[in-house]
């Protein structure tokens, strides 16, 4: 997955853990820039009476750095409460919701929203910002759109922000590719290390594994002004001010105390549990023994992870699970592979010159963040697989919520852009091809399972209700 | 250019000294908390301290991370206080066996 469950602790703890994350010029506003954190993943919509909520002991950040060193020069940190109007039933609402204010609803939550700027200055933006309620089906959450659509607020210094339930804008074939990097689309041309009768051989659909499922977004629309260095609109792709680097991290008490009672304490500083810039790095490229540690560090000091970037596990499999699909890869892997292409594209931003008319880069200091040229503007005719389809708007400048990630990276993972860096590199023809079989064409931005795509804040899609999507 | 955590922790904190990296944030810092290095009281023995002194207000965690050293770290609130005093800890390890 993007990100989720992606190391052994965090697993374990889902309302800090990060799934995706998300940064765009806001295609109906493009004089913002959109920000989406989700947590929380993999919540079946059916899941109550319990149903999902943020972490109240969790602090959660988007951050933002602007001036190309891996370290935050604004944060908005949003951090949440929750209210229980009646202790003494079970229910999570006792009547229809109809309104974020209904006495009916049991359990809400609200939050505040704070930016840091570099001076450490904290402003609050906003509090006692309601939450909506989960989707819990056409009893409970009756005309679910507009009741979610209300918790959008509007705050001064036209900043727009929601914290709820999503539909997961996410998509992967997760039961493939966890089995021993199958691809559907090509699954028979895996090795299946020699198997007989295991059903894997002949060409399927990808199934999105995903669909259906739901997850907890902080979204957070900003001029694009509020995120330069300089407080000025950059004047074009060029200029030093376009590029920002973003990532989500989740933060924890360091010390935990049960009361006996039910309840429990904390104590102590804050400490980072969950980070997310690009998608798929920890998931993917970062070993189990450091998956956790990779979520306790800062960006700023990831030139210590720069080995795995440069030389993938995955990257190695691929001529090992398709035999004779890679030889060009399998030939650069028997070197001594340093793929400057993938550190390049999730370390330091592409320089410009790589490719025509575009940049985001932000030096030589190695940090994996999401990097956004915002003055790259909105695409007219999107593409799904981003740069590497031409379109300069999508992965790995930031990231849309219709971006196939999986394809772009894996294709990247290939080969497929490896020339670019290495002149004496020719990616092998599948490199270009491979795909996890969920669009239908580059073009198709509304991907299997995720149709619900919104076409503006906060983008992502209203959730799957449980009554509609009952548990397999 | 972000300030420095150490010049951020100052301008709130009695601590003699900042140790230790919470995050990148300097202002985040500030507001998820501070770990610091205390010098050890001069006196510690508990009678000494008022009653006012003894009231907490929130919980108080004590780890006895290296005995023999006497690395003693207290969680308190949003803080971490590391201190470094053999005779207590040797208490604490005495009194909970």
């Amino acid at each position: 997955m993007s990100s989720h469950r992606e190391a052994p602790e965090i697993s374990k703890d889902p309302v800090a853990d990060s799934t995706d994350l998300y940064a765009f010029v806001s295609p109906d506003n493009p004089d913002t820039v959109t920000l989406i954190a989700n947590y929380v993943p993999l919540e079946g919509p059916d899941g109550g009476p319990n149903f999902y909520e943020f972490g109240n002991d969790v602090v959660y950040t988007v951050n933002i750095d602007n001036d190309s060193d891996g370290d935050a020069d604004i944060v908005y940190e949003f951090r949440f409460e929750t209210d229980v109007t009646d202790p003494g039933t079970f229910l999570y609402n006792t009547g229809p919701i109809t309104s974020l204010t209904s006495g009916s609803w049991n359990r809400r939550q609200r939050f505040s929203v704070t930016r840091i700027d570099h001076n450490g200055r904290a402003t609050l933006l906003g509090s006692e910002l309601a939450c909506p309620p989960c989707n819990i089906g056409p009893l409970s959450t009756p005309d679910y759109p507009s009741l979610a659509q209300a918790a959008v607020h509007d705050l001064p210094g036209d900043v727009r922000v929601f914290a709820g339930q999503r539909a997961e804008g996410f998509y992967v074939d997760l039961g493939a590719i966890f089995d021993l990097g199958v691809l559907r689309p090509f699954e028979q041309d895996h090795t299946t290390f020699g198997l007989t009768g295991t059903g894997i051989g002949k060409m399927a659909a990808g199934v999105n594994a995903t669909k259906s499922l739901n997850v907890h977004s902080i979204a957070i629309q900003v001029p694009v002004a509020e995120l330069t260095s300089n407080r000025r609109t950059p004047s074009g792709v060029g200029a030093p001010n376009a590029v920002i680097g973003v990532w989500t991290a989740a933060y924890r008490q360091k010390v935990r105390m049960w009361d006996g009672e039910g309840d429990h304490v904390w104590a102590g500083p804050y400490v980072q549990v969950s980070r997310l810039g690009n998608p798929l790095v920890n998931e993917v490229l970062i070993p189990m023994g450091k998956k956790d540690y990779w979520n306790s560090q800062a960006p700023a000091g990831d030139h210590q992870f720069a080995p795995f970037y440069a030389n993938p596990q995955l990257a190695q499999l691929l001529p090992v699970l398709y035999p004779g699909v890679f030889p060009n890869l399998a030939a650069y892997n028997a070197g001594t592979p340093n793929r400057a292409d993938l550190v390049a594209i999730l370390l330091t931003g592409l320089p410009a010159g790589v490719v025509p008319g575009f940049q985001n880069f932000t030096g030589t200091t190695q940090a994996d963040m999401l990097r956004l040229n915002m003055a790259v503007p909105p695409a007219s005719s999107p593409q799904n697989t981003g740069i590497l389809g031409g379109d300069l708007a999508g992965f790995p400048n930031g990231r849309r919520v219709f971006d196939d990630v999986v394809t772009i990276e894996v294709r990247a993972l290939a080969g497929a852009v490896l020339d670019l860096v290495d002149p004496s590199f020719t990616p092998d023809a599948a490199a270009g091809a491979v795909d996890q079989g969920l669009t239908s064409s580059p073009a198709d931005t509304a991907a299997m399972g995720t149709e619900n795509y919104l076409p503006s804040f906060p983008y992502l899609g209203v959730p799957a209700s449980g009554f509609a999507v009952p548990a397999a | 250019m972000a300030v420095s955590r150490r010049t951020f922790l100052g301008r709130g904190s009695m601590a003699v000294a900042a140790a230790g990296v919470l995050s990148s944030v300097p202002g985040l810092s500030g507001l998820l908390g501070a770990t610091e290095s205390e010098a050890p009281a001069a006196d510690s023995s508990v009678a000494d301290l008022g009653s006012t002194d003894t009231a907490l207000s929130e919980p108080l965690v004590a780890h006895v991370r290296d005995a023999s050293t006497g690395e003693i770290t207290l969680f308190s609130g949003t803080r971490e206080i590391v201190l470094r005093d053999p005779q207590l800890a040797g208490r604490i390890v005495r009194a909970a066996r």
